[in-house]
């Protein structure tokens, strides 16, 4: 398992050293000035190319012999699924710290670059809800349409699976509006709820991928 | 003792291509180089993928150290070192990360080793291997698959892409793998002049299909190719031709036993044959 997460996070790691870049630079402009919009953007935007970079690994790997050369290691390809989807809850994580960070600045620097830190709250588990919705979608269709569409298609892929999270927050949030009266703790709850069922379908994803993953030959 | 690698009535279908791996069997004895040979498209990677559970046999059995290989035996697959034809590796990886990513997969990772090989074949520690030629990317995959201490290596068209001198190296590893007797070497080849120098059993694969299994040297030594007028080959008793095909004034047969022949058709040509006629004779020849 050590081996296959340090795979993973050398693969992302390649491709998010630019991305890193930008939004060092991004954040530290965007910690200078008050813009909640531009914030609220650079979080969830954030959140999820550092997701999206960890998610890709996979594509990256079927494109070369890679795939099919880790299935003869000594690792089972439940732990290949398992390092991938922890593969991409760390670099979640890295996404959510950098805009975190930028946050407390400009909190530091000019008050609460918010109208209410609750909002602040909002706009990071609505970052965080749509990459684990992604991956959820993305693992397994990945791996079930690898032999019919090729990996070259993984952009395709990608940009299917944020949508399909788009409308799965879409649907939570109206649902949570229609059916919770409006007040700061009803709205903790529609959090609590996004939150909750975007790990729950996170969750039962890894099983399922890693059913479809067994079956598959390379 | 039993063989390393066993395959008993192996068979796998692919509906879409109309492929079948059809009743695969035959062994790999401790100690021993065993080439595998056929031509593009005659099964040989799905036979290495069913061996390696890449891909699902749909029935037969194939034993590794005596034991059928499952998802959870990882122990096994430590033991075993496996080189694909191409680019084993991503490309933004260097070797250092390489290293560092196979001694948290294999618990014998031999970093050492691996390094002293690296040195051995001229390859850089720290250039990303997108940047390494295919002979490079291939001695790469040698050094890894090596580095581990495994007691069987499978080796997909590994001397593909490398010059003859490099071959040439190459095979005096594989030999030097196998002084040790508990260790033994799948090739999958279809440079027949690599198999000729170090192996020490030939199977032939055509169509899915076994169609020859034997030492190197029966095959060398104790088969031949008559070379046979039309009225000669009448003559033949067809329990002597494995093989034969019609060139324009000749018609060329090969027989298991050239000495015996020699005697029994005393008019008759008779020429050592080599593992490249040998294929040619099996895959384009017809039998009687």
């Amino acid at each position: 398992m050590k081996g296959l997460l340090k795979n993973n996070i050398y693969a992302t790691l390649s491709g998010a050293k630019i991305l890193s870049i930008v939004m060092v630079l991004v954040g530290i402009f965007l910690a200078l000035v008050i813009s909640p919009p531009l914030l609220t953007t650079f979080t969830v935007v954030g959140i999820i190319s550092y997701s999206a970079f960890a998610v890709s690994v996979v594509k990256e790997e079927f494109t070369s012999k890679w795939g099919k050369y880790k299935l003869t290691l000594p690792v089972m390809r439940s732990e290949i699924i398992k390092s991938q989807f922890l593969n991409q809850l760390l670099w979640t994580a890295v996404g959510t710290l950098l805009p975190a960070a930028v946050t407390t600045l400009s909190w530091f620097l000019h008050g609460c670059p918010f109208d209410s830190p609750f909002d602040i709250v909002t706009t990071f588990v609505l970052g965080i809800s749509l990459s684990l919705f992604m991956g959820a979608v993305y693992f397994p269709l990945f791996h079930l349409f690898f032999h019919t569409l090729g990996a070259d298609r993984g952009d395709f892929f990608m940009g299917l699976c944020l949508g399909c999270a788009f409308i799965f927050d879409c649907i939570i949030v109206s649902l949570v509006n229609r059916f919770i009266e409006p007040g700061l703790k009803n709205r903790l709850l529609g959090i609590v709820i996004l939150l909750t069922v975007s790990i729950a379908a996170y969750a039962l994803s890894y099983p399922l991928t890693v059913r479809i993953f067994k079956r598959r030959e390379y | 003792m039993e063989p390393i690698l066993e395959l008993e009535n192996i068979t796998k279908s692919f509906s879409k291509s109309n492929f079948t791996l059809d009743n695969l069997s035959f062994a790999l004895p401790y100690g021993n180089i065993l080439g595998f040979v056929g031509e593009n498209g005659a099964g040989k990677t799905t036979t290495i993928g069913c061996i390696l559970n890449t891909i699902h046999k749909d029935s037969g059995t194939i034993r590794l150290f005596g034991k059928e290989m499952q998802d959870d035996d990882t122990a096994l697959r430590e033991k075993i070192g496996v080189v694909y034809d191409g680019d084993n590796f991503p490309g933004f990886w260097t070797a250092k990360q390489l290293s560092q990513v196979m001694s948290g997969l294999y618990t014998c990772w031999d970093h050492g080793l691996f390094e002293k090989y690296l040195e051995e074949f001229k390859l850089p520690y720290t250039q990303k291997i997108k940047h390494f030629s295919r002979g490079m990317s291939m001695k790469l995959a040698i050094a890894a698959a090596l580095s581990h201490h495994p007691q069987l290596l499978i080796l997909d068209e590994a001397t593909s892409g490398l010059d003859p001198i490099m071959r040439d190296e190459m095979l005096d590893i594989f030999l030097d793998f196998v002084q040790a007797e508990d260790h033994s070497i799948l090739l999958s080849s279809h440079i027949t002049s690599d198999l000729e120098k170090v192996a020490d059993y030939i199977t032939f694969i055509h169509n899915g299909r076994l169609i020859l299994t034997a030492s190197k040297d029966d095959l060398i030594y104790r088969y031949a190719v008559l070379r046979c007028k039309d009225s000669q080959f009448q003559a033949l008793d067809p329990a002597d031709v494995i093989a034969f095909r019609k060139r324009d004034f000749q018609i060329d047969v090969l027989v298991a036993d050239g000495k015996a022949v020699e005697k029994k058709y005393k008019d008759i040509v008779t020429d050592h044959v080599s593992i490249d006629e040998i294929m040619l004779l099996l895959v384009k020849g017809a039998s009687l």
